[in-house]
C-alpha cells in the first residue's frame, strides 16, 4: 500500500536479520511438558494498573525458562482488549471483565482468569488528623461533590467520635487524565452515594465540580496529596504506601470500617467466582474483613492455541504466576489472590490446548 | 536548470535513460502516493465517527468513550489554545532575533547566536518533554504562574486567563515549551525573508537620516510582511502537530475555560494517550482518526500557504526565488 | 515661537534616540531570550544525565519493579539502530531518487506537484504517520514491530531527503553534465556516475540529517513499535528504542527509572548533535567547493 517497493527491500534486509536471528535461537523452545522446555517470546499487554506486577513475573520467569521472554506492554485495560481481539499479542490484560459486545467480537473461545488484587486508597493529608479516619461512601461521594468542604463538617465527626478534628478546608484532587483507578473510584461511589451516582457517575473521567484540582497521573495526585494540608485524594494503595500517606478505614457492607492492607485487600477476592462474567467485581465484598474499595485484574488467553510451544510458555508463565510468582504480589503492594480462587484460575487455565490436546505446565514451574 | 546538450543516437542508452527517468519518476509519484493515502486512511477510518456525530463533532463538549459520545471541542480548544500562546511568545523574539542577526554589527555575536538557536531544533522532542516534565513544570507551578496570577491575573479582562490554580502542568507550559521548540524554525525563515529585502531601501533611508529603528520599521518591515506572515504559518503548522513533548507537559485533561493553568489536551496528545487503548468496537477509534484527519489538513493546508507566502515574499522582492528559505533551519524539529 | 520649534525638534529628536535605543534593547533581549532555554536544557540534561551514564546503563535491560535500579537500556539503543537502520534502507533510495527525478529530470507541473508535496509533507505531523502505520500496517501483520516503526518514520524522513539532497544537486556545476554528455555518455549515467559521486558530501550531510530527525522521533513508534523490555533484533517483534523509553521513564514515580530516562536524554542528545553539527560542518566544507 505504502510502495509496494519499500516493502520488498524492508524485506531482504529483515529477512537476513530474522534469518540471523533463528539462526541464533535455533534449539530453544523444544518439545512441550519436559523440563526441558525453555520457552519462547510472548507479547501482551492492557492494564497500568497490573503492569508492575506482570513485568516482574517476567522478570523472575525468565530466570525459570530463559527462551520466554515475557514483554508485557501497560497501553490501557481498552487496548488490552484491542490487541486481543486482533491478535496482536498472545495475552491481553483488563482490569474489568469482557463486557457481552467485547466477547462477541472475539476471534474465538478465550479463558479470563484473575492474577492479583489490588486496592484503592481515599488518601489524604491533614495536620492534626492521623491515618485511619473513618468515612463512608455517602461522605466521601459529599466530599468530592463538594457538598463537604470542611474537616470538621457534622458528617465526618459523626462517624469518627472522640477524634478532634481541624476546621482546614477540603482540598479534593482527581486524575485529569483516563484512568482505571477513577473508574473503580467512581463505580463505588456510585454504588454508595445516591447523589454521586445521578451526577458525575461512573466512568474513567467524569465530569468533577468546578474548582477541584485535577492531576496527570497517579503520581500527580499523590505528589499534590504530600504536598499539600488538607487535600484527600484516591490512589492504589502502594501510592499510598509508598508515598506515606493517610488512608481512611472505609465502611464496609456489615458496618464495620476496614483500612486497606494487603490481607483485607486479599480478603475481598474471597467471593470471587469463576468464571468470570461480564458483571463480577470485588467491591463492597461480604467476605469477612474484606476492604470495600478492592479490585482485581484479568488476563485474557485464548483457549484453541496453534503454536506449540507459545501455548506451552503462556501456560508455564501464568501457571508460575498464579502459585510462586503470588509472593511477589505483596512485595509490590499488591494482594495475593486466595488460595481457592488461585485454585480455580488454574483449572481455567488447564482449558487451554493446542488442536484439541490439553497443554499441562513443565516441570519447571510445577516441581 | 535547463540543460538541453545533444544527446547520442544510441539506442541502447535512449532506452537506459528512459527507463532510469521513469524509476524516478515513479519514486517522485510515490511521494503524492503517500500523502494521497494518509488522507485515504484517515478519512476512511474517521469517516464513521464524522457520519455519528456530524458537524458536532468539533463543537462537542464530551468525550466519552464509556458512553459511546465524541465531541472533540476540548482537544481543538487545547491545541488553538496552546498554538496561540506558542505564537504569541515565539514570533516577537523570532522577528528580533532575525533583525538582529541580519544586522551587521556585532557579527561575533550573532554569528554563534544563530547557530546555537538552530540546536533549539534538533533536541528531540521527547527531550523538550522530559526538562517539561521534570524541571518546567514545578517551576511554573511554584513560581512563575502564581506570579503571573498575582500580577496580570488582576486586569480585569485579560486576568481571566491567569486566574485559577496553578498547576504546572497546563495548557500555559504546553505553550511555552511549543514557543521554544518553533522558535528556531520562525527565526531561520523570517532572517530568509529579511536578508531579500533590497539593500537599497535601507541604504536610502539611512542617508535620509533615519535611526536604525527607523531604516527597518519604514525600510525592510513592511516588505518583509508577508513572509513574516508566511514564517509565523508554518511555526503555527508545526505547532499544532506537536506530540509528545506536549503531552507531556499539558496535564491530560479536558478544560475549554478561561484559565490557562486548567489541565488541558491537544489533538496529537490525545491520540498519543488513547489510541493504543482504544477499543476496536464503537466509535473511539473512527473518533481519534477523524480527530487526526482534522489535524492534518490543518496543519497541511497552513503549511501549503506558508510556503506560497514565502514564495510570493521572495518573487517580489528578489525576481527569483529562495527555495531555501522554506526549508527552514538545516536541522529539524522532530516530534 | 522659534524657540519652541527648536526645542520641539530636539525633543523629537532625543524621543527618536530614545526608541532606536529602546529597539537595539529590544533585539538584544531576543537574543537573550533565546539563548535561555539552551542554556537551561543542556544543564539539566548533563547534571542529571551524566550521573545515570554507567556500564549497567548501557548493557543491561530493565529489572523488574522490585530492584529498579539495576536495569539499564541496552535493549532501546539496540532497537533504535535497528528500526532506524531499516527506515534508512526504505527511505534513502527514495528519497535520492525522488531527488533526482526534481533536480535532473523535472520540469513542469508534475515536478512542481512533487516538490510542493515534499514541502508540505515536512510538515505533517509526526503522531499522524505512526497513526497511519498502525491503522494498516499493524493491523494486517497482527503484530506490534520494529518494521512498522521504520515504515512510520520513512514517511517522516524521505520528504527531508529529497529536499535537502534536490539543493545539493543543484549545486552541481552544469559545466560537469554538459561536459560528460558531450563525450557521448547517457544521461542516467552521468547523473550516476559523475552528479551524485560529486554531491556525495552533501548527500551525506541529507542523510545524517535524516537520521537525527529518525532517532529522536517518539511519536509515530510509539503506535507502530510499542516497546520492550528484551533485546529484539527481529523486524517482526515489538521493539524498544531510545526516546519510547525516555517517555515512558520520565512519566514513572521512581527515581531510579527517571534517571535512566535522563541518561537515555543525553545520550540521545549527544548522538543526535553529533550527526546534526557534523552535517552542517560538512554541508558547509562541500557549499565552498562547489561553488
Amino acid at each position: 500500500m505504502i510502495g509496494e517497493r519499500r516493502w520488498k527491500r524492508a524485506g531482504v534486509g529483515g529477512a537476513i536479520v530474522f534469518a540471523l536471528v533463528a539462526a541464533a535461537c535455533g534449539g530453544s523452545g523444544g518439545g512441550g511438558g519436559g523440563g526441558s522446555f525453555s520457552g519462547v517470546p510472548l507479547a501482551g499487554a492492557g492494564s497500568t494498573f497490573a503492569a508492575p506486577i506482570y513485568t516482574q513475573w517476567a522478570k523472575d520467569f525468565n530466570g525459570i525458562e530463559s527462551g520466554a521472554q515475557v514483554n508485557y506492554q501497560a497501553i490501557g485495560s481498552g487496548g488490552g482488549v484491542d490487541a486481543f481481539t486482533k491478535q496482536t499479542v498472545q495475552f491481553g490484560a483488563s482490569d474489568a471483565p469482557l463486557q457481552p459486545e467485547q466477547q462477541s467480537a472475539l476471534p474465538g473461545d478465550a479463558i479470563e482468569i484473575p492474577t492479583v488484587l489490588g486496592g484503592v486508597s481515599v488518601a489524604y493529608n491533614v495536620k492534626g488528623i492521623d491515618t485511619g479516619l473513618k468515612l463512608d461512601g455517602a461522605t466521601i461521594g459529599d466530599i468530592f461533590l463538594r457538598k463537604i468542604t470542611s474537616w470538621n463538617d457534622p458528617a465526618i465527626a459523626a462517624l469518627n467520635p472522640g477524634v478532634s478534628l481541624p476546621n482546614t478546608p477540603i482540598k479534593p484532587v482527581h486524575r485529569s487524565d483516563d484512568s482505571g483507578t477513577t473508574f473503580v473510584f467512581t463505580t463505588w461511589l456510585s454504588m454508595g452515594s445516591g447523589a454521586w451516582k445521578s451526577g458525575p457517575g461512573a466512568a474513567t473521567t467524569v465530569q468533577w465540580p468546578a474548582g477541584e484540582a485535577g492531576k496527570d497521573g497517579s503520581d500527580g495526585v499523590a505528589g499534590y496529596l504530600a504536598s499539600t494540608d488538607g487535600s484527600v485524594g484516591y490512589v492504589s494503595y502502594d501510592y499510598a504506601v509508598a508515598n506515606h500517606l493517610g488512608v481512611a478505614a472505609v465502611k464496609a457492607q456489615d458496618g464495620s470500617f476496614v483500612a486497606p492492607s494487603v490481607d483485607s485487600i486479599s480478603a475481598a477476592g474471597g467471593g470471587l467466582q469463576l468464571p468470570i462474567a461480564p458483571d463480577t467485581n470485588v467491591l463492597n465484598s461480604t467476605a469477612p474483613g474484606a476492604y470495600p474499595l478492592a479490585t482485581t485484574t484479568y488476563v485474557m488467553i485464548y483457549a484453541n492455541q496453534t503454536d506449540k510451544d507459545q501455548a506451552q510458555t503462556l501456560v508455564d508463565f501464568f501457571t508460575w504466576g498464579l502459585t510462586k510468582g503470588q509472593d511477589s504480589a505483596a512485595q509490590l503492594e499488591y494482594a495475593p489472590l486466595p488460595e481457592q480462587v488461585a485454585q480455580a484460575a488454574l483449572q481455567e487455565l488447564s482449558k487451554i490446548n493446542v488442536g484439541g490436546t490439553p497443554v499441562t505446565a513443565s516441570s519447571s514451574v510445577t516441581g | 536548470m535547463s540543460h538541453r546538450v545533444a544527446e547520442p543516437g544510441a539506442a541502447s542508452a535512449r532506452l537506459g535513460d528512459r527507463a532510469f527517468r521513469g524509476l524516478t519518476l515513479a519514486v517522485g509519484m510515490g511521494l503524492i502516493a503517500v500523502l494521497v493515502v494518509v488522507l485515504w486512511v484517515l478519512a476512511q477510518g474517521g469517516a464513521p465517527a464524522l457520519a455519528r456525530f456530524g458537524p458536532g463533532f468539533l463543537v462537542g463538549r464530551n468525550w466519552d468513550p464509556v458512553h459511546q459520545s465524541f465531541g472533540a471541542l476540548p482537544y481543538v480548544f487545547g491545541t488553538l489554545v496552546t498554538s496561540a500562546i506558542a505564537i504569541t511568545l515565539a514570533v516577537p523574539v523570532a522577528v528580533g532575533l532575525a533583525i538582529l542577526l541580519n544586522e551587521p554589527v556585532g557579527r561575533a555575536v550573532t554569528a554563534p547566536l544563530a547557530s546555537f538557536v538552530d540546536v533549539l531544533a534538533a533536541i528531540p522532542s521527547v527531550v523538550y518533554g522530559l526538562w517539561g516534565l521534570a524541571v518546567l513544570s514545578p517551576a511554573m507551578e511554584r513560581h512563575v504562574e502564581p506570579f503571573l496570577r498575582a500580577t496580570i491575573g488582576r486586569i480585569p479582562i485579560l486576568g481571566r486567563l491567569f486566574s485559577g490554580t496553578p498547576s504546572g502542568g497546563d495548557l500555559f507550559t504546553a505553550g511555552v515549551v511549543l514557543a521554544i521548540m518553533i522558535l528556531p524554525i520562525v527565526t531561520a525563515i523570517s532572517r530568509e525573508v529579511f536578508s531579500v529585502v533590497p539593500r537599497d531601501l535601507r541604504e536610502a533611508a539611512k542617508a535620509l537620516g533615519a535611526t536604525r529603528y527607523e531604516t527597518i520599521r519604514m525600510g525592510v518591515l513592511p516588505y518583509a510582511r508577508p513572509g513574516i506572515v508566511g514564517a509565523t504559518m508554518l511555526g503555527l503548522g508545526r505547532a499544532l502537530g506537536e506530540t509528545i513533548a506536549v503531552s507531556m507537559v499539558v496535564g491530560g485533561g479536558r478544560s475549554v475555560g478561561a484559565s490557562l493553568f486548567a489541565a488541558g489536551s491537544t489533538i496529537p496528545s490525545v491520540i498519543a494517550s488513547q489510541f493504543l487503548n482504544a477499543q476496536g468496537i464503537g466509535y473511539h477509534r473512527p473518533a481519534l482518526l477523524a480527530l487526526a484527519l482534522v489535524l492534518v489538513t490543518i496543519s497541511l493546508s497552513l503549511a501549503a500557504l506558508s510556503r506560497l507566502m514565502v514564495r510570493r515574499t521572495a518573487r517580489l522582492l528578489d525576481g527569483g526565488s529562495v527555495e531555501g528559505a522554506a526549508e527552514g533551519p538545516a536541522l529539524e524539529v522532530s516530534g | 515661537m522659534i524657540a519652541s520649534a527648536q526645542t520641539g525638534a530636539a525633543a523629537t529628536f532625543g524621543r527618536r534616540r530614545l526608541k532606536d535605543r529602546a529597539f537595539t534593547a529590544f533585539l538584544w533581549a531576543c537574543g537573550g531570550v533565546a539563548l535561555v532555554p539552551l542554556g537551561v536544557i543542556a544543564y539539566y540534561v548533563v547534571r542529571r544525565g551524566l550521573p545515570a551514564l554507567s556500564v549497567a546503563f548501557f548493557t543491561k535491560t530493565p529489572a523488574g519493579p522490585l530492584d529498579p535500579s539495576a536495569g539499564g537500556m541496552v535493549q532501546s539503543f539496540i532497537g533504535s539502530g535497528l528500526i532506524v537502520g531499516m527506515a534508512c534502507l526504505i527511505s534513502i533510495p527514495l528519497g535520492i531518487l525522488t531527488a533526482i527525478y526534481l533536480s535532473e529530470y523535472g520540469r513542469g507541473r508534475i515536478a512542481d506537484a512533487i516538490r510542493f508535496v515534499a514541502e508540505i509533507l515536512l510538515s505533517t505531523p509526526s503522531i499522524v504517520a505512526g497513526l497511519v502505520v498502525s491503522a494498516v500496517v499493524v493491523t494486517a501483520m497482527r503484530s506490534f514491530s520494529a518494521i512498522a516503526g521504520s515504515l512510520a518514520i520513512s514517511l517522516l524522513m524521505w520528504p527531508v531527503i529529497t529536499r535537502a539532497t534536490e539543493e545539493i544537486l543543484r549545486l552541481v556545476p552544469q559545466e560537469l553534465r554538459e561536459g560528460a554528455l558531450a563525450l557521448g555518455l547517457p544521461r542516467w549515467k552521468v547523473i550516476l556516475r559523475i552528479v551524485i559521486p560529486t554531491a556525495g558530501a552533501g548527500i551525506l550531510t541529507a542523510m545524517m540529517l535524516a537520521v537525527a530527525r529518525g532517532l529522536g522521533e517518539t511519536a509515530p513508534i510509539l503506535l507502530t513499535a510499542l516497546g520492550s523490555d528484551y533485546v529484539n533484533s527481529s523486524p517482526w517483534r515489538p521493539t524498544d528504542a531510545v526516546p519510547l523509553r525516555i517517555y515512558d521513564y520520565a512519566r514513572q514515580p521512581l527515581e531510579a527509572l527517571q534517571q535512566v530516562a535522563w541518561g537515555g536524554a543525553i545520550t540521545l542528545m549527544v548522538g543526535v548533535l553529533v550527526l546534526s553539527i557534523g552535517a552542517r560542518v560538512l554541508s558547509a566544507r562541500q557549499e565552498r567547493r562547489l561553488r
